[in-house]
């Protein structure tokens, strides 16, 4: 029983990245209505592009200060390449119909990836020493590292920025207008193009983040946003398209659903986690907090 | 021979399937085909080169730790064999093909370079599932294959033990399972912490760490019956958080953790482990832990259970007595700034044994061989590699010793090492299964 | 369209032609090119059952590979539980009974949802069907796979065969007709009135509703019959490959599917055939031919979707549209 509160501790550190990165994809399929398969490969370039930065320029300077900087350098390129890739190829996509705005993002996800391995290679890269230098510390009975601490804070306080530029500012009201209603926004004068890539840019920028955030723990590796790709679905389909609150509830239920899986039914942990998603879906079609 | 197969009946069948003038010149086109094939043979030794196939991971997470390394020493080795003249006076063009992309493009891969490029051999896999799927082509497609580094136990062995060998006339596995490193370890704990009481495992969630738990278990309960296991964790492979699983080995007590881990997950597992005190509380075991104490660093911990694959490792058998290791270790180490690890040393057993097989082969037939006669030749070889003899057994997979040591912090590296003196090496016949048995009965049959 | 007219139409005398020069071809082809032919032409009878869903029903979904995996792990495990009934005419009726049956559920789950909705829907799905075939290790052979053996062929047993020459010789003869076959069902399928109340349930979901279609009922019997047509093409690529693998359930083959249905134009019945036959050759040779090869195929689905939207076979046809109109002006 003492572990419990552990197992929580470990359920929310999964749920911050998950969380991360289901925040990207929901805002561009809220605002846009595309799926972006790329996710995971903008996911990617942030790892690598954190992990090249802290790996070789680690040498002399503070461990902070490098962090803070792999963390921007991360979200610069992925939201960089987020833009061109919105200006280039996803723009001329709005009218056409599902199968193409699908298609070219999946295209976009093996060109990136492949971009990837041209860029950089196919070998891993380690970059752990923030993790390392950070150290850990005595909570609730446990040792945990700092670093899990840091990465939690981080992403939950990323969701929350988000919230209030949502809720909160200008632009973030006429996000929402655009994801309510495309026409009627659009009716009203806002500039809906711009509004796309800016919306495509924060998503691929979120979504560098979340990767750049896991790099001091593992390294980078070719492939590396698959998995959270997949999490982030599930996160979407059981949280409801498009949804801030649902992405929040979806990745706890995630996140708490495998920690307490591995420590009690290690077996079935990942079946255990689709089940739910299933029956969530068969209860509930649209998702907890989606509309139809 | 083959020609009696593609009898009158069968002909009547193919006609009510596609209509009788068409199916005749199927059938004449077939039987054409076979018996170019077996056509004969011209004895005297082609000028070209030997087209040489080499198949790893050369992207995705096993590249950096299997793939590369292997490649790398397959190169280092093909150019020695060519700089000495080649194989039987024919050099090796060799050309690396990338494993990556799942086992169904791996097979169609396998069947261009036999049927269309017609490679004289292909010398690869890291992937059991690659290695289960395209040995079988061996025969029926006619191609030597030379599996280099792929651990399933159950990929030369059949459904009921005693079984006749080989499974495949033309494939081999030019390195020993994964049950050697498994017994070696269930060994190692018997010999050295007989009083150990609680024993857990976690291994990565698909058929490799499976049979790794599996062949430790039964090894482990066999030798020491007093053992518990508290714990089986089945972490899926490519995991970036640990955190649930090391809380989890925490919370069970377990003194010794058996894991098969590998690549970044390996890394990424003792980091974090580090960072929970995992180490603090619990000795890890790891069948093939041997590259990342020079992967992780100074950070790795000390008096870690470690496993070789074999013997293989850069200061076994020690290089003042073993010339052939210091010299590979050399070389390697200056081409790539590192020392080799295992699958670099698999990589050289594999293409040597295809040198050492040919040229026994040429000389027993007077002139260049078939396939046939090259494996004929492959069967019961025994060569000098780096980590010492390495034996071909008749059911085509070969056998070696196992080094089993704990990690250490010394001056001369910059991280922890297995130190020769202090470590145990069991011999072959205590660790791989006998010829024609199936592993898991061979250590069911065991006086406790 | 009768049956009498169906058959004079000059797209029968087509079919016809197609299937008297398939016929042979096994003899002048090597047997790897032969492979390579059939390996298509399964993946074409899949490509034409998911088109069912995305031409006449408006469905797209990203899950078919699930679907695909089905039908070629029933064979495989029919094998490895039931091998006195490994034949092929055991075989092929019980991959379609199986994959009738997954479709069923699978569908029964995803044909409340539609656009992209349904898109997500099937890829969770197909999700869970790649969990279970890795996961219950014992049962599936987990990341392993399943080795598939030569089945036998109206009693005949082909072991001791080398499987290039049984894939070269019985085997294609099979293919072909079997495939001549599943083209004539489809045909028939979207001409019938079932496919003409599809069509209609696609243009506009709430006519059909108004004019008494059960809607939902209809799009479930498409995800059947097009579970049936994926799954049926899985079984028969299982005796091509030799091997199957629970990749072929991840979403990313789901993916290919879409990949090779656009690539040969969906908007043509033919085109998912032309498409699939494509992919294999693209694949292989873009995978042999350069380590990028991931690169390669993004670019060139980029491009595909950005210039040519309507498929091979609708460029084609564009410009034979266009040449004749230019002919035409030309004489006027």
């Amino acid at each position: 029983m003492e572990y419990v509160l552990i197992y929580i501790l470990n359920g929310l550190y999964f749920t911050s990245f998950v969380f991360l990165t289901s925040l990207g994809l929901n805002i561009i399929l809220g605002v846009m209505g595309i799926l972006n398969l790329a996710h995971g490969a903008l996911y990617a370039i942030g790892a690598f592009v954190a992990a090249w930065l802290i790996g070789s320029m680690f040498a002399g300077m503070s461990v902070l200060l490098i962090l803070a900087g792999g963390l921007v350098a991360a979200i610069g390129i992925a939201g960089a390449c987020g833009l061109l890739m919105e200006i280039s190829f996803i723009r001329p996509m709005y009218n056409r119909t599902l199968e193409y705005q699908l298609l070219i993002t999946f295209g976009a996800m093996l060109a990136v990836e492949g971009l990837i391995k041209m860029i950089w290679g196919g070998q891993s890269y380690y970059a752990s020493a923030p993790f390392v230098s950070m150290g850990s510390i005595e909570i609730v009975g446990s040792v945990y590292p700092v670093y899990f601490i840091f990465a939690m804070v981080l992403s939950f306080a990323t969701g929350f920025g988000l919230w209030l530029l949502l809720s909160k500012t200008r632009l973030g009201i006429m996000l929402r207008a655009i994801s309510m209603d495309r026409e009627m926004a659009q009716a009203m004068g806002i500039r809906i193009k711009w509004f796309n890539t800016l919306a495509f840019a924060l998503g691929a920028g979120l979504a560098g983040l979340a990767g750049a955030l896991i790099i001091p723990t593992t390294p980078a590796t070719l492939g590396i946003g698959m998995d959270p790709l997949i999490r982030a679905f599930i996160v979407v389909v059981i949280g409801g398209l498009g949804s801030l609150r649902g992405a929040l509830l979806g990745s706890l239920i995630v996140g708490e659903t495998r920690s307490f899986g591995v420590a009690y039914f290690p077996e079935i942990e990942l079946p255990l986690l689709f089940l739910v998603a299933v029956v969530i879906l068969v209860v509930k079609p649209e998702g907890l907090f989606g509309s139809k | 021979m083959d020609e009696k197969r593609f009898n009158r009946r069968s002909l009547l069948k193919q006609m009510g399937l596609a209509g009788a003038g068409l199916t005749a010149s199927g059938l004449a086109g077939a039987t054409y085909k076979v018996r170019k094939a077996t056509a004969a043979e011209n004895r005297s030794i082609p000028k070209t080169p030997l087209k040489v196939a080499v198949v790893s991971f050369l992207s995705g997470p096993a590249s950096g730790p299997f793939g590369i390394p292997g490649n790398n020493s397959f190169k280092i080795c093909a150019e020695e064999i060519n700089k000495q003249g080649g194989i039987a006076g024919r050099k090796i063009e060799m050309k690396s093909y990338d494993e990556a992309g799942g086992t169904d493009s791996q097979v169609k891969l396998a069947r261009k370079l036999i049927m269309d490029d017609k490679v004289d051999i292909i010398l690869g896999y890291i992937s059991s599932a690659d290695c289960k799927a395209i040995l079988p082509l061996s025969d029926e497609l006619g191609g030597l294959i030379f599996a280099y580094d792929c651990g399933t136990h159950v990929l030369m062995e059949k459904e009921k033990s005693p079984y006749d060998v080989p499974k495949y006339g033309l494939g081999f596995r030019t390195a020993a399972h994964l049950a050697i490193d498994n017994i070696a370890l269930a060994r190692y704990i018997q010999k050295h912490y007989p009083d150990v009481k609680k024993v857990a495992g976690i291994n990565q969630d698909y058929a490799w760490g499976r049979d790794s738990w599996m062949i430790f278990e039964r090894a482990i309960k066999k030798l020491l019956p007093h053992v518990e296991v508290v714990k089986t964790l089945w972490p899926q492979i490519y995991t970036k958080d640990y955190t649930a699983h090391i809380s989890s080995l925490l919370s069970s007590g377990a003194e010794i953790v058996h894991s098969s881990m590998w690549g970044g997950d390996t890394v990424t597992f003792t980091k974090q482990a580090i960072g929970m005190g995992l180490f603090k509380k619990a000795r890890m075991a790891m069948s093939r832990g041997e590259p990342y104490p020079q992967e992780v660093g100074e950070d790795f911990p000390e008096n870690q259970i470690i496993c070789c694959a074999g013997t293989h490792y850069f200061l076994y058998p020690p290089q003042d007595k073993w010339p052939l290791n210091k010299k590979f270790v050399a070389d390697y180490h200056k081409a790539y700034g590192k020392y080799p690890p295992y699958p670099a040393y698999h990589a050289y057993q594999a293409i040597y044994a295809y040198k050492h097989a040919v040229e026994k082969a040429v000389s027993l037939v007077g002139g260049w061989p078939t396939k046939k006669e090259i494996a004929m030749a492959a069967s019961g070889l025994s060569f000098e590699t780096p980590s010492g003899i390495l034996t071909i057994g008749k059911d085509h997979n070969a056998r070696e010793d196992v080094l089993v040591g704990e990690t250490k912090k010394v001056k001369s590296f910059d991280f922890p090492i297995l130190e020769p003196e202090n470590s145990s090496i069991f011999p072959a016949h205590e660790v791989n299964t006998p010829v024609g048995l199936r592993t898991v009965d061979w250590i069911d049959s065991w006086e406790a | 369209m009768d049956v009498k007219s169906a058959i004079r139409s000059p797209k029968a005398f087509v079919y016809l032609a197609v299937f008297v020069l398939l016929l042979p071809l096994a003899n002048f082809l090597s047997p790897y090119q032969v492979m390579l032919l059939e390996a298509g032409i399964t993946l074409g009878i899949s490509a034409l059952g998911f088109n069912l869903l995305l031409r006449y029903t408006g469905l797209l979904s990203f899950g078919h590979g699930a679907l695909f995996a089905v039908g070629a792990y029933t064979v495989g495990m029919m094998y490895k539980y039931f091998p006195a009934l490994y034949s092929i005419e055991i075989l092929i009726p019980a991959s379609i009974i199986v994959s009738m049956i997954v479709a069923g559920i699978f569908g029964y789950i995803c044909v409340r949802h539609t656009f992209i909705f349904f898109a997500i829907i099937t890829m969770a799905v197909s999700m869970v069907i790649f969990t279970l075939l890795l996961k219950f290790y014992h049962f599936t052979g987990g990341s392993d796979g399943i080795h598939i053996e030569l089945p036998t062929m109206l009693g005949t047993s082909y072991t001791g065969i080398k499987r290039f020459e049984f894939l070269s010789g019985p085997y294609y003869y099979f293919l072909i007709c079997i495939f001549a076959v599943c083209v004539i069902v489809m045909q028939g399928i979207v001409n019938s009135p079932f496919g003409k109340t599809l069509q209609s349930i696609r243009d506009n979901e709430v006519r059909a509703e108004m004019v008494g279609i059960r809607v939902k009922r209809y799009r479930w019997y498409a995800f059947l019959v097009s579970g049936i047509f994926t799954g049926l093409g899985g079984a028969l690529y299982s005796f091509i490959n030799g091997h199957v693998t629970p990749e072929l359930a991840e979403w990313i083959f789901s993916g290919e599917i879409v990949f090779m249905t656009l690539l040969g134009g969906f908007m043509i019945f033919e085109g998912p055939i032309i498409g699939a036959i494509l992919f294999t050759y693209l694949q292989l040779y873009l995978t042999s031919w350069t380590e990028y090869w991931q690169f390669a195929m993004g670019v060139i689905l980029i491009l595909l979707v950005l210039l040519l939207p309507q498929g091979i076979s609708g460029g084609v046809a564009d410009l034979y549209r266009k040449l004749k109109k230019s002919k035409t002006r030309e004489i006027s």
